[in-house]
């Protein structure tokens, strides 16, 4: 049976996108409940999918006087409950803004639509012999409306920096319609005295829809020498990881797998025959010709003194290719172990890295959850997965009361939440944990300005930012 | 395909990555979640669990699958989507949920009687034979009306004797009964490459219809065809159509080895057939998802494609489905045409004169065919099947050099 409230707001989004798809029976609305996150459900009142840019400004010069929650989502591949309506609400869908509007080669800048997915933007640029660097794993479905919205990080982002640090510009339009410029192609901060883009980068979806970015682009390094190296254990890949972080040759990724990981991986069609039980290390080095290769000896010279008997380089591209999907689809693997995962995202300084992983593993063993590491090292982002089974009663709460202890350890040795997940709804009761009652109340200020009911996607990043029609 | 009803626990090991929807060809139509592998899981398994009750656009999803397994390649955590989905197509259609269109209801019956099929499809291969366009689907070739594969396999191997190794082959209902020049074409590559083939007479459809239509009837065709090809001893059992190796494979395994004629001839490094030296022939290959998606073969072999003596090259989105999903052509064509117009726009600007499009599944070319028929290209081309382009023609001999037993 629809409401009539239902079915009256069915009625104003049809009017609000002619052209768009408006969703609202139960069974289209199951397939938003959820983002990356797979076993929460937040089922929204509606969903809707608008046809470009311009059918996604008329729906948010109207989305106010819905009353309910507006929601973005690009590929819903957010791993901290973001993109979906926990105050229920529309959610809206970018899938059909997918424009790839200009590469300006000579500027070395591009111009996309959110909707964009960051893979096919690098299959675009390519052939210009330009690159965008930041890579998360998700790259083969992700948006760059989703990169932007969370400040998406990846593997290759310890030397070359995460998503800030290459969007020039965005466009924004916030719930009362009108449409802003923050930055563009030239970058710094547009018509605005000061650089408010910088707010909109990882603002996760509670201040304005993005509908297009200008993003800086980089010339496509000339050489990449890819580096695998397995460890016997915590200890050596801990002083491998620091040595290489010293080193000169600045590595432009330093990703780790632990033995869990790393048998994950040769269990499955990816494999690539690491030896069982072992941490794997995976290092690139790039930059012109003759510069790396004279720095290649190097790095495996520094890879075995930290103590492996089995590292392997090479400049393939075939070769290159398989390690790097054997890393970035880990995550999904996954599910071959376990129906469901949480996955934290605390950042750490090194010198702490095989204190916390200890942590992590004597936790999971303790409660009998099994947990899985496979992070971005070098930046000492961790991402602990704990593997669960959300139809067993308790096991979720188990996972939660590791998170919190893990949560804590890592705020007493500095560290913080999250380094590239976004808090969302999934991280939200930690923030208390890193920021005191100030801090809290003046970044809850940002959002109240853009949006003061806070209308923009509701029990995100603060669990008491309630929408209040 | 077991009838018990799927329990929550079959789709417990999607862990909603979302890795799937880039590569679904009715996400990208539509941008709907729920029209993607993740948001289709999503609904049967919330179904499942009975928190979504019956709904007209689950089934409405259902039913706009192509069934081209492209989220089964792309799926880190291995869900077996394609089993899934064709235990939920069977039920929905068996409970009323969906139902098959006529032609494919009556379709589905005749080729579970090969014979009768055969004969119904008499004219249509007369026709096709004198050179008539019958049909945007049917593409030009000249089978024989009357003589099956069977018939003309027995003898060529009466007349070359060859001594390789020894392959049994499906010929399938509607390649045998339509598109029969190809399975002759296969039955004399076969034999040039010194391969002794045999045909069961008792064998019968694989079942890739009824699968297709999610129609009753598939486990007896595959009992069928488990009763005349698993006790053979031969080296492998081959078939020229990649829809059908896929279902025969999985009737077959474990236990026999089912091939893709031009992944085994890969293996014997194939007689290679001479062109001129100024031939401008193009050819443009095209995988077939239930090649790569479903078999999961790399691809066709290099050197099979080599041996044509043709210039080739891999067709743009080569392992993207081309819309014709079995029988999705025609129970949703309107959705595989727009999959067709983009995949096959590149024809219109591609080099080479003569341009030829080479694939290795009947359905597929059908779909291709169309994309001249209804003006998706403008320019000439053909389409045929890879072994096609292998064929030696009717006066061959086997090379002394040919792989002995
Ligand atoms: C297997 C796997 C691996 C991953 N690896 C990484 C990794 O290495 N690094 C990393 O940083 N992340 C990673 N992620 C997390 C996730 O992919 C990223 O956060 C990604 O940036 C999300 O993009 P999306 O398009 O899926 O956005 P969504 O999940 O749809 O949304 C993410 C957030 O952005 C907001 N948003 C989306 N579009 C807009 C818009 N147009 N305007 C305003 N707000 C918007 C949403 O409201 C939400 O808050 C991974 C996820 C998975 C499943
Ligand atoms: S089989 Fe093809 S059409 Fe169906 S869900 Fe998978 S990718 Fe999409
Ligand atoms: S790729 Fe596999 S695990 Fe990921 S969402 Fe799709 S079906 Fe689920």
């Amino acid at each position: 049976m629809t409401s009539p409230v239902k079915s009256s707001l069915e009625h104003q989004l049809k009017a609000l996108l002619p052209r768009g798809r408006v969703l609202t029976s139960a069974a289209q609305l199951a397939g938003y409940g959820a983002d990356g996150l797979g076993y929460k459900n937040h089922l929204p009142d509606a969903v809707v999918i608008p046809a470009d840019a311009e059918e996604l400004a008329g729906f948010m010069r109207g989305a106010k006087a819905l009353g309910v929650p507006v929601v973005m989502r690009g590929a819903g591949t957010s791993l901290s409950g973001g993109p979906v309506a926990v105050q229920g609400g529309v959610v809206v869908h970018t899938s059909a803004l997918k424009k790839i509007r200009e590469i300006n080669t000579e500027g070395f800048w591009c111009e996309v639509e959110c909707g964009v997915g960051l893979n096919d933007l690098d299959a675009a640029l390519k052939p210009y012999g330009v690159f965008y660097p930041p890579d998360p794993s998700s790259g083969p479905v992700c948006t760059l409306g989703g990169n932007v919205a969370s400040n998406a990080g990846g593997a290759h982002c310890f030397r070359y920096g995460v998503t800030s640090n290459y969007v020039l510009g965005v466009e924004a339009i916030m719930l009362d319609g009108s449409l802003h410029r923050f930055g563009g192609p030239a970058g710094g901060r547009g018509p605005w005295r000061e650089d408010w883009k910088r707010f909109m980068i990882g603002s996760e979806g509670t201040l304005a829809a993005f509908t297009r970015f200008w993003l800086r682009l980089l010339p496509l390094p000339e050489k990449v020498w890819t580096f695998r190296a397995t460890y016997p254990d915590m200890k050596t890949t801990e002083a491998a990881i620091h040595a290489l972080v010293a080193h000169s040759s600045y590595p432009a990724a330093i990703e780790m797998l632990d033995p869990r990981g790393v048998a994950m991986v040769e269990s499955s069609q990816m494999a690539c025959g690491l030896p069982e039980g072992s941490f794997m290390l995976l290092v690139e080095i790039d930059g012109p010709e003759a510069l790396v290769n004279a720095r290649v000896q190097s790095v495996a010279e520094l890879l075995r003194q930290a103590g492996s008997n089995d590292v392997m380089f090479s400049d393939e591209e075939a070769l290159r290719q398989k390690l790097w999907k054997a890393r970035k689809a880990s995550g999904g693997l996954l599910g071959q172990l376990s129906p469901s995962y949480v996955v934290q995202d605390a950042v750490i300084p090194k010198r702490a890295l095989a204190e916390v992983l200890q942590l992590v593993y004597d936790e999971a063993d303790a409660a009998n959850i099994r947990a899985v590491n496979i992070f971005h090292a070098g930046d000492g982002n961790l991402h602990p997965n704990f593997l669960f089974d959300s139809r067993v009663p308790g096991e979720l709460e188990k996972v939660e009361l590791i998170s919190k202890r893990l949560m804590q350890r890592v705020i007493e040795v500095g560290g913080t939440l999250s380094g590239e997940h976004g808090i969302g709804n999934d991280k939200s009761a930690y923030m208390p944990l890193v920021f005191g009652p100030d801090s809290m109340r003046l970044q809850l200020s940002v959002p109240a300005a853009f949006n003061p009911a806070h209308q923009m996607n509701p029990l995100k990043v603060f669990d008491n930012r309630h929408f209040v029609a | 395909m077991s009838t018990e009803a799927m329990t929550p626990d079959y789709f417990s090991n999607c862990t909603h990555c979302g890795f799937c929807l880039a590569v679904c060809p009715t996400y990208k139509l539509t941008g709907d979640e729920n029209n993607s592998p993740r948001g289709r899981l999503r609904l049967w398994s919330e179904e499942a669990a009975g928190r979504l009750p019956q709904d007209k656009w689950t089934d409405f999803y259902t039913a706009e699958c192509v069934g081209c397994l492209a989220c089964e390649t792309a799926c880190p955590a291995t869900v077996p989507y394609g089993e899934i989905f064709e235990h939920i197509r069977h039920e929905h259609v068996a409970s009323h949920r969906f139902k098959p269109k006529l032609a494919l209801r009556l379709a589905a019956a005749a080729v579970t009687r090969p014979m009768l099929f055969n004969l119904a499809l008499l004219p249509a291969r007369l026709l096709r034979k004198a050179g008539f366009k019958l049909h945007r689907f049917l593409f030009p070739g000249r089978p024989a009306a009357l003589k099956s594969t069977a018939a003309y396999a027995e003898e060529l191997m009466q007349r070359h004797r060859p001594t390789g190794p020894r392959v049994a082959f499906l010929t399938g209902c509607l390649m045998e009964a339509m598109f029969r020049e190809i399975n002759f074409a296969t039955v004399r590559v076969l034999i040039e490459n010194n391969v002794q083939v045999i045909i069961p007479e008792s064998q019968g459809c694989c079942g890739a219809f009824q699968e297709h239509t999610g129609l009753d009837g598939v486990e007896a065709l595959r009992e069928q065809n488990r009763r005349a090809f698993g006790s053979l001893d031969v080296d492998a059992i081959v078939c020229n159509s990649s829809g059908c190796g896929y279902a025969l494979g999985k009737t077959l395994q474990p236990g026999k080895q089912v091939r893709d004629v031009l992944g085994y001839l890969g293996d014997l490094s194939p007689v290679r057939r001479q062109r001129g030296r100024d031939d401008g022939t193009r050819v443009y290959v095209d995988l077939p998802c239930h090649l790569v998606h479903g078999q999961k073969a790399a691809g066709i072999p290099a050197n099979v494609l080599d041996a044509t003596g043709y210039r080739w090259e891999l067709a743009p989105k080569a392992k993207d489905c081309c819309g014709s999903g079995g029988v999705y052509n025609i129970q949703k064509p309107e959705n595989a045409h727009t999959i067709l117009a983009d995949k096959s726009a590149f024809l219109n600007e591609a080099k080479g004169a003569p341009v030829i499009l080479g694939t290795s599944n009947h359905v597929c070319m059908m779909q291709w065919h169309s994309a001249g028929a209804t003006g998706l290209v403008t320019r000439p081309f053909e389409v045929r099947h890879i072994i096609q382009l292998l064929d030696p023609g009717e006066n061959f001999s086997i090379p002394s050099t040919s792989p002995q037993p």
